[in-house]
């Protein structure tokens, strides 16, 4: 059905192909063409460095990686709701742990006008070419919950120590251990975050420091010999994923053994893992987590899971803020913990101290959290 | 008979698709108060989705011929992290890497293409399997970690062209060069064919239509050239548009002026009647495929650049926006039909969606929600307009106007004009 138009069209092929070939040497003319043309003054764009401050009511983004987890989804109404509270327009989305989406975000921020983003990134070397635009038009970005690499467009980073919650994580594996297997040694398996998120290696690091020696001098032993954190990780921090392969870890090692403990990266994983040893006829393992999750206190409360570790979203986000409100005033932030390289630049961390939560000091520690207090009565 | 019904179709479709464009932009530039139709943010918008633009290339050529290609998301990442590992441990300069990236994406399609042409297994099975076989090639040879790119390769996918010449135009002097010669190419190709058209006795041609044509394709043009020049200085046409420019032009001219091209629709339209004209089925099944790869390799380092960084999960569901956008630019899932202009505008009305849904805050969770609706309203209309037995939409509003246009009118690359053709 093409074909009837090509009587007249097939004479127009050798003028297209020599206009395409004009447009082909016009164009390698331009990039050759340098200097001249405008300049930054000619229009005053890209306002404000360091130190200038904006106005009260200006409006903030929130850029977060997606919604599937308890914290990050709490991270959206609070920032919501505090933001407003501090007079700043909030600007508060989430990417759906799509990459090129939460470019698309950050950048349709900056065209709204925000004087200052937040970004929880999905993976925090991606987003590139979206910070340095937004750097360019003068807007301040701190990076939070997860460093963000690979780039000098990054003004602070707020988190909770990766590396120290790693090290809560495998000291409460110990504890747990001692407290309800009794002497050892004791059976246990390694489990990681996902390797896209920089702060997963770190949880991973912070455990092994505790844990290597332990496993060194036979104390704990790891039955499936997967010792690294290439082996151990969960891929997208995917719940499912981390249960199948618990799954076929029991059924390869453990039809003839007892699984004393497992180290989990966070409360999605080690309920997946929890799951998996009932399902194989095992009884519950010792198992840490991490972010204080509601299914999490409610299986601690109920003593399955031994422990969470508690990074409150709230002195998390209190810290960002108190950090934006700075740069609106123009003062000087806060001062920073410590310094990391992110491969570019030395970025300026808030770095903020986790909790373990276990059955015993539960009710301490949500004592002015009435949402999960009231999960532990009963 | 069917079949001519069927090019007006699309060809109404086209247009129709472009209106929604517009009605979009505008709409959107509206309701967010007049933060849609920026410089910054129309830049965003093309370099932000070019890599989709350009796979969608590929995938209407494989729809066309009956199939459809499952693993360009794979491929895409596979081959950026091929690039950023091969510039990071191979200590490859920035240009073997882009070049290795190339080739590799091409041996890739051929893998693709000996499967599915010389074997025999169809497209879906061949490239679910490549899929399944390259995402787990990129976690595989990442060990799940990003890998950073070669900055120089950075201008690929986030550049923008020199600012040079005069300040006085207040314009990017690169993009307004490329505006000016748009236009004027535009204008000389249409004004060439009438006169050729009436050199050869054809009657009934109507030269008022050509320069208004002209003059109203040109307004557009000229307006597009002032909204991506007029960005802050240092912005222009972004450098990935320009390469998605290129490859639309490149691959407009090869589905639609040349045998090959021809043989792609005619393999699609009826196999057996194609292979029985002479036409080289598997021929044409391997290098629609390879092609694919070719172009997804080719998607994958544009996004690695833009993002600075090869990541393990790169390219995850990009296979569905492509076949997204092939689908709203009006392609049959028989086969057969499909245009790589109308494709474009299918993929421009998801990105369009997509700003605009950003701007107005508008959260992920009904973002979903809409594009799903709006893929199934642009195809159940597709399909209500050509069932048969009952006059189409097009015939009821455009009577046999639409139909002296398409007789007379070859696909446009910028299609705005059923207005200036209806005089």
């Amino acid at each position: 059905m093409k074909t009837t138009k090509t009587v007249t069209s097939m004479t127009t092929v050798k003028r297209r192909t020599f206009a395409l070939g004009g447009v082909a040497a016009a164009s390698s003319l331009l990039l050759a063409a340098c200097g001249g043309g405008r300049t930054a003054e000619d229009t005053g764009g890209g306002d404000s460095g360091a130190g200038g401050g904006f106005d009260a009511d200006a409006t903030v983004g929130v850029s977060l990686p997606w919604l599937g987890t308890q914290n990050w989804a709490e991270a959206q109404d609070l920032f919501t709701a505090q933001l407003k509270e501090a007079g700043f327009t909030a600007l508060v989305q989430a990417a759906d742990n799509k990459v090129p989406q939460q470019q698309q975000q950050i950048e349709a921020m900056v065209q709204q006008g925000a004087k200052a983003i937040v970004v929880g990134p999905i993976d925090g070397t991606q987003l590139g070419s979206a910070l340095k635009a937004a750097k360019d038009a003068g807007v301040r970005i701190i990076g939070y919950d997860r460093l963000i690499e690979n780039t000098d467009a990054v003004d602070a980073v707020v988190q909770f120590g990766s590396i120290r919650t790693g090290e809560l994580q495998g000291q409460s594996l110990l504890d747990g251990l001692a407290e309800r297997k009794g002497e050892g040694p004791y059976n246990i398996e390694l489990f990681g975050g996902g390797p896209a998120d920089p702060n997963a290696p770190n949880f991973f690091t912070g455990a092994m420091s505790v844990l290597q020696p332990k496993i060194d001098d036979g104390t704990v032993v790891v039955v499936s010999g997967q010792v690294d954190f290439q082996q151990a990780a969960t891929q997208d921090w995917d719940n499912g994923k981390a249960q199948s392969r618990m799954d076929s870890i029991l059924a390869a090692n453990y039809s003839d053994k007892q699984i004393d403990g497992v180290l989990s990266p966070n409360d999605g994983i080690a309920r997946a893992i929890i799951t998996s040893c009932t399902a194989a006829g095992q009884d519950v393992p010792v198992v840490d987590g991490l972010d204080a999750e509601t299914e999490s206190i409610t299986s601690i409360w109920k003593g399955d899971q031994y422990s969470t570790v508690h990074k409150p979203t709230k002195d998390l986000v209190a810290k960002t803020i108190e950090i934006i409100s700075a740069y609106q005033k123009g003062e000087e932030p806060p001062a920073a913990d410590e310094t990391e390289n992110n491969g570019t630049i030395d970025v300026p961390i808030y770095a903020l101290d986790p909790v373990v939560v276990t059955k015993e000091n539960a009710k301490e520690v949500f004592a002015d959290d009435p949402d999960r207090l009231a999960l532990l009565d009963g | 008979m069917n079949a001519v019904k069927q090019v007006f179709g699309t060809d109404f479709r086209q247009f129709t698709m472009v209106f929604a464009l517009v009605a979009l932009l505008l709409g959107f530039h509206l309701a967010s108060g007049g933060k849609m139709l920026t410089p910054g943010n129309m830049q965003n918008l093309i370099a932000g989705n070019a890599y989709v633009l350009i796979l969608a290339i590929g995938m209407v050529m494989v729809i066309v011929i009956g199939h459809i290609d499952l693993s360009v998301g794979s491929v895409a990442g596979f081959v950026g992290m091929c690039v950023a590992l091969s510039a990071r441990d191979l200590h490859f300069p920035w240009w073997a890497a882009l070049l290795a990236g190339l080739v590799i994406g091409a041996l890739i399609g051929c893998w693709h293409g000996f499967w599915l042409a010389k074997i025999g297994i169809p497209g879906f099975i061949t490239t679910l399997a490549g899929m399944m076989l390259f995402r787990g090639g990129v976690i595989w040879i990442s060990g799940s970690v990003s890998v950073p790119v070669p900055p120089e390769l950075n201008v690929l996918g986030a550049g923008y062209l020199p600012e040079w010449g005069p300040a006085w135009t207040y314009l990017n002097n690169s993009t307004l060069l490329l505006g000016i010669l748009a236009i004027a190419l535009y204008a000389w190709s249409q004004i060439s064919t009438y006169r050729r058209r009436v050199a050869d006795g054809e009657s009934g041609l109507n030269f008022t239509a050509v320069i208004i044509r002209v003059v109203l394709v040109g307004a557009v043009l000229a307006y597009v050239t002032f909204l991506f020049g007029s960005g802050r200085p240092g912005t222009s046409f972004p450098v990935p548009g320009l390469i998605l420019v290129a490859l639309v032009i490149i691959y407009h001219v090869i589905t639609q002026r040349t045998t090959f091209g021809r043989h792609i629709y005619a393999v699609g339209g009826n196999k057996q009647a194609a292979a029985l004209s002479g036409v080289s089925v598997n021929r044409v099944y391997f290098l629609v495929m390879m092609n694919m790869s070719f172009l997804a390799a080719l998607a994958g380092i544009l996004f690695v650049a833009r993002a600075t960084s090869a990541g393990p999960s790169d390219g995850n569901m990009w296979e569905l926006d492509a076949i997204a956008a092939v689908f709203i630019g009006g392609a049959a899932v028989s086969g057969g039909i499909g245009t790589v202009t109308a494709t474009m505008i299918g993929g421009l009305v998801m990105a369009t969606l997509n700003s605009g849904l950003f701007l107005m805050g508008v959260g992920q969770d009904k973002t979903q929600v809409i594009k799903g609706l709006v893929l199934l309203a642009a195809v159940a209309f597709d399909v209500y307009n050509k069932q048969q037995g009952r006059p189409s939409i097009s015939g009821r509003l455009f009577g046999d106007r639409t139909k002296s246009e398409s007789t007379t009118e070859p696909v446009q690359i910028a299609p705005t004009t059923p207005g200036a053709t209806g005089q």
